[in-house]
């Protein structure tokens, strides 16, 4: 019985902190369901659940385009950099690749404010047609994705016994089969984290995606800016968007977090 | 021509990058040499290192870095605080729940951030807002975006955000700690809050480390609060960097001047990270 | 294993094919081949996403009927999303919008810099238009060195926006009497203006419901009151005269103003909250868009029970900030026959009688006057007084680089409310700036 009262006070600690994380969430699903007038009534607890917003957002908005285009440009931005980031990550942890300083300066590219290459990209994508495109935002996306995914990949390829490979080769496989039919299905689970990792990190950009789509690339986060702004506001229909825009992302986490760790390390934790 | 296999499987990711990034970083120091305005794409002409000098008296400029700072530094050492405390919670193998609490703390950093910034514009604002509403109840009337309070509230935001990665990483770092200094340590009969202060604290010092300079490196960042709260007002009160060369670059048109600035935050981000990197190393 | 890099792989070479299709080319017609209207046209239109654009995208359904050659995609969006938009637009190889709307602000710099096509040509072919019958302010907005690139769609000039039953309450009669010596009136100097929100402020009720956010808002708001002391941005020869006196005397009122009579923890608020504030009862006045007079008067309105109580003035002072949307047509469009065609109808004086009638903004002459839109609209009173603002309105900037002027004196001015910055040094650093912005080459 002692021992239960010693839990008492960590266990009051983290509920305070979940009741943190939890009450913005639940508010704003409360607000997508409130009739307009009392969304201007906070506390006010008597009204009657409405769809009205959910329905003018996935009815007649352009929402549901835009997740389209989110979800295209994650899955572009994921697909090349897994197609690109996996063998490199490979070299880097077999054979050392370029030293641990050409590791860095890939990690540094990841690291660089968007605000960097914004102009430049704005002035590319002008001069290459493609403003207003979703293939703008991809290329962008990838700047990000690209040094993640090679960096995540590392790190569960250095948990992967050496034998392997060289069991492969003695049975006849090239260097190029043991990488891809032996080494890679033993890291699927760090393939299909760092996917979901990526993929989430392109979702979920808002400062590309403002300036580089139009009409018909935009994507959710530039429509979820738009429900808010100095000269309009839609209450209801944003809070609606935004769970649109979380839920898939939550949901999401919960199969990506245990491997997060060991992908974000790529090595660094160890040392 | 024969090329070694480990570099024919990087050869790929080098080209994209130097396509995607290293380009577009030599071009941006093309045009930050040039006086370049989208207003006249064609008619652009070189004017050396014109828009560097003239940037040595931007006040604003130099304000929105000082903000971004001052904004880094809040929001990262409370991230770090409260970080480690909860990880120090939920690595003890008697709290209930662990793994529930785990996952649900760590869900905000999975967010896009305009939500983020959106969902508190609306719980803080001071005629809608449950928060001020609630708070207003029990005599407490705190003006969240006045002048003094809105840089703060924005790294308060960005600790609601952020707070679960720190967390994340600590809590492994703490995992990876091994067990036979902590028997012995019991064994001496070191109290608790020494064996964290001795042994804990030092022996996860890489993991801090790592933990600090990813969080600041992403707080730099921050952009989508300021876009969806505050605009950069009261003022220039919540002018960060980020939406400072948003602003020059695509409300006023002027991509030279925003990629002298840019270039000017990349030398300021690596300083920062250099000399944070040797102190850390050697303390 | 193979599943998982084939799926990506797949779907990024159908990617590839379905590039192809996502740029819908409109058709040009061709110069020679007579009326614009022989080929099918499809025009894109770009709006700001609010209530009159609803109007706007009604009323053109008779347009597709009369001109059944020439289809309109309206693309709809926030306000903020606009200026990188249009500017992708116009440096597209082609035109994402064949057809823009131009804020006041926008006009001079997008003109000069070749982005727009002139319109004198077609104005003057047009019969029975009346390009002379736009209000004289408004229409002056979209001439640019002599030509003319913009046609007024829009008016967003400011006004006073009152509580009538307040002003008309016999209690709060006598005791502004009693308190003052004088009769509790529609306030026309800002002294009086003061006087007045300082005494609802007193009976429980904010004066005012200002909206002093940073850059674009304060500027707007602030400028009325700059007016009103007989100041100015710039002077008839063209110098910056935001620090003189009157500039000085504008900014200390406003800010006593705030601290004494408008709702507490305002700093940040807009259009949308003082708007709130007013239609919930909390506040006495404001100073707002004419046009959200029948929005506050709607029975089903943002203002409940409230509704019918609200009247609108002239702003104190008389003189009042124009803010105003322009039709343009981007010079890079294929479509700029057409395009005419849809800008000419609609500002047509028969279809804007029509949007004016279902709630838009007023901008004719001749419309403001028409007995049959005074009865099917809002009322004679409302409509002269909308002529009597605009006819005494001057933009809100102008220049090629008006939006960087209202932003920077926006954001000294929104400091100096907030007490960071003294109304001297606030006034003094927004000079400076100005001339910065406007002497840079």
């Amino acid at each position: 019985m002692r021992k239960f009262y010693r839990e008492l006070p960590p266990l009051a600690l983290l509920l305070v902190a979940l009741v943190v994380v939890i009450f913005p969430y639940v508010w704003t699903l409360l607000t997508s369901l409130k009739p307009e007038a009392a969304i201007n009534r906070p506390l006010d607890w008597n009204f009657t659940p409405t769809l009205a917003h959910w329905q003018r957002v996935l009815l007649e908005s352009n929402i549901p385009l835009q997740v389209r285009n989110s979800a295209l440009v994650g899955l572009f931005t994921v697909g090349i950099a897994l197609l690109l980031g996996a063998p490199a990550a490979y070299a880097f942890s077999r054979f050392r690749a370029g030293g641990s300083s050409l590791r860095f300066i890939i990690l540094a590219a990841q690291m660089l404010p968007p605000a960097v290459l914004i102009v430049p990209f704005f002035l590319i994508m002008y001069n290459l047609k493609l403003l207003d495109s979703i293939w703008a935002v991809v290329a962008t996306h990838l700047t990000f994705a690209l040094p993640l995914v090679t960096w995540f990949l590392i790190g569960f390829l250095d948990d992967v016994p050496r034998d392997l490979e060289e069991q492969a080769m003695i049975d006849g496989c090239t260097q190029w089969q043991a990488f891809y039919k032996v080494i890679l299905p033993t890291i699927r689970p760090g393939l299909g984290a760092a996917a979901l990792f990526a993929f989430i990190l392109s979702w979920n950009d808002l400062f590309y995606a403002l300036l580089l789509t139009g009409k018909e690339s935009a994507t959710l986060p530039v429509g979820i800016a738009g429900f808010w702004t100095f000269r309009g506001i839609e209450m209801g229909q944003m809070s609606a968007a935004i769970i649109l825009a979380i839920l898939p992302v939550t949901i999401a986490s919960f199969f990506v977090q245990k491997y997060l760790v060991r992908g974000l390390g790529g090595g660094a934790l160890k040392g | 021509m024969h090329i070694a296999f480990r570099y024919r499987l990087l050869l790929p990711l080098i080209t994209a990058l130097l396509l995607i990034v290293g380009y577009p970083l030599g071009f941006s120091f093309w045009v930050s040499l040039q006086d370049y305005r989208l207003t006249a794409i064609e008619g652009a002409t070189w004017i050396g290192i014109e828009h560097y000098i003239a940037l040595l008296r931007n006040n604003s400029f130099w304000t929105a870095l000082r903000n971004t700072l001052v904004f880094v530094a809040t929001a990262v050492s409370l991230e770090l605080l409260l970080g480690l405390s909860l990880a120090m919670l939920l690595h003890r193998r008697t709290t209930l729940g662990r793994n529930f609490f785990r996952s649900i703390l760590l869900t905000p950093m999975f967010i896009t951030p305009i939500a983020v910034g959106l969902m508190f514009r609306f719980l803080l604002n001071s005629q809608l807002g449950v928060i001020t509403k609630l708070t207003e109840a029990i005599g407490l009337r705190i003006d969240w975006f006045s002048a003094q309070n809105a840089l703060l509230t924005l790294a308060l935001i960005d600790v609601w955000q952020w707070t679960p990665f720190m967390l994340l990483l600590l809590l492994a770092g703490l995992e990876a700690l091994p067990e036979e200094p902590f028997e012995a340590a019991r064994v001496d009969g070191a109290s608790a809050w020494q064996s964290f202060w001795h042994l804990t604290l030092p022996m996860l010092r890489p993991t801090l480390l790592a933990a600090i300079v990813i969080r600041m490196l992403d707080a730099f960042k921050v952009y989508e609060y300021v876009y969806a709260i505050t605009r950069g007002g009261p003022g220039e009160s919540t002018e960060t960097i980020q939406y400072h060369i948003y602003r020059v670059g695509f409300l006023y048109y002027r991509l030279g001047e925003a990629s002298a600035m840019a270039y000017v935050l990349i030398a300021v981000i690596l300083v920062l990270v250099v000399t944070l990197f040797y102190s850390l190393r050697r303390a | 294993m193979k599943r998982f890099l084939l799926k990506p792989l797949l779907t990024f070479a159908l990617a590839l094919t379905a590039c192809a299709p996502m740029t819908t080319t409109p058709v040009a017609p061709s110069p020679e081949s007579g009326p614009a209207s022989v080929q099918p046209v499809t025009l894109t239109v770009i709006m700001e996403q609010v209530p009159d654009y609803d109007i706007v995208a009604e009323l053109t359904k008779e347009f597709e009927a009369k001109y059944p050659s020439i289809n309109i995609e309206f693309e709809a969006m926030p306000y903020d999303a606009m200026r990188d938009k249009l500017l992708t637009s116009f440096l597209a190889s082609k035109a994402t919008y064949d057809v823009i709307i131009v804020d006041n602000p926008w006009m001079d710099e997008f003109a000069k810099a070749g982005f727009l096509l002139p319109l004198d040509d077609y104005i003057a072919k047009e019969t029975g238009y009346d390009f002379e019958d736009f209000v004289g302010p408004l229409r002056e907005i979209g001439r640019v060195e002599g030509k003319i690139y913009g046609v007024p769609y829009y008016n967003y000039a400011l006004g006073l926006i009152v509580r009538q039953d307040l002003f008309d309450d016999p209690d709060y009669q006598a005791k502004f009497k009693a308190k003052h010596g004088e009769a509790l009136q529609i306030p026309t100097t800002l002294e009086g203006y003061l006087k007045v929100a300082k005494f609802f402020k007193e009976q429980g009720i904010h004066g005012i419901a200002m909206q002093p956010q940073r850059g674009y808002k304060v500027f707007e708001e602030w400028k009325n009151w700059l007016y009103a002391a007989g100041g100015n941005l710039l002077d008839e020869q063209g110098n910056v005269i935001i620090d003189n006196a009157a500039a000085q005397k504008a900014l200390e009122l406003y800010i006593t103003a705030y601290r004494e009579a408008a709702p507490p923890s305002s700093l940040n608020w807009g259009f949308d909250e003082s708007l709130r504030a007013v239609a919930a009862g909390e506040a006495a006045t404001m100073i707002s868009y004419n046009w959200m007079l029948p929005t506050l008067n709607k029975p089903d309105g943002p203002a409940g029970n409230l509704a019918g109580k609200f009247a609108l003035y002239e702003v104190p002072g008389g003189k009042a900030v124009l803010g105003a949307w322009h039709w343009a047509i981007p010079k890079n469009t294929a479509s700029a026959d057409a395009a005419w065609t849809f800008i000419a109808w609609l500002t047509s004086k028969e279809t804007d009688k029509q949007r004016v009638i279902k709630g838009g903004a007023p901008i004719r002459v001749s419309v403001m006057k028409d007995p049959e839109v005074w009865q099917k609209g809002f009322g004679q009173q409302y409509y002269e007084t909308v002529l009597k603002i605009l006819e005494d309105a001057e933009p809100l900037a102008r220049g090629t680089r008006a939006e960087e002027i209202i932003n920077e004196v926006g954001t000294f001015l929104n400091s100096a409310v907030a007490g960071s910055m003294s109304v001297n040094d606030a006034l003094k650093a927004a000079a400076e700036k100005t001339r910065e912005i406007i002497n840079r080459p």
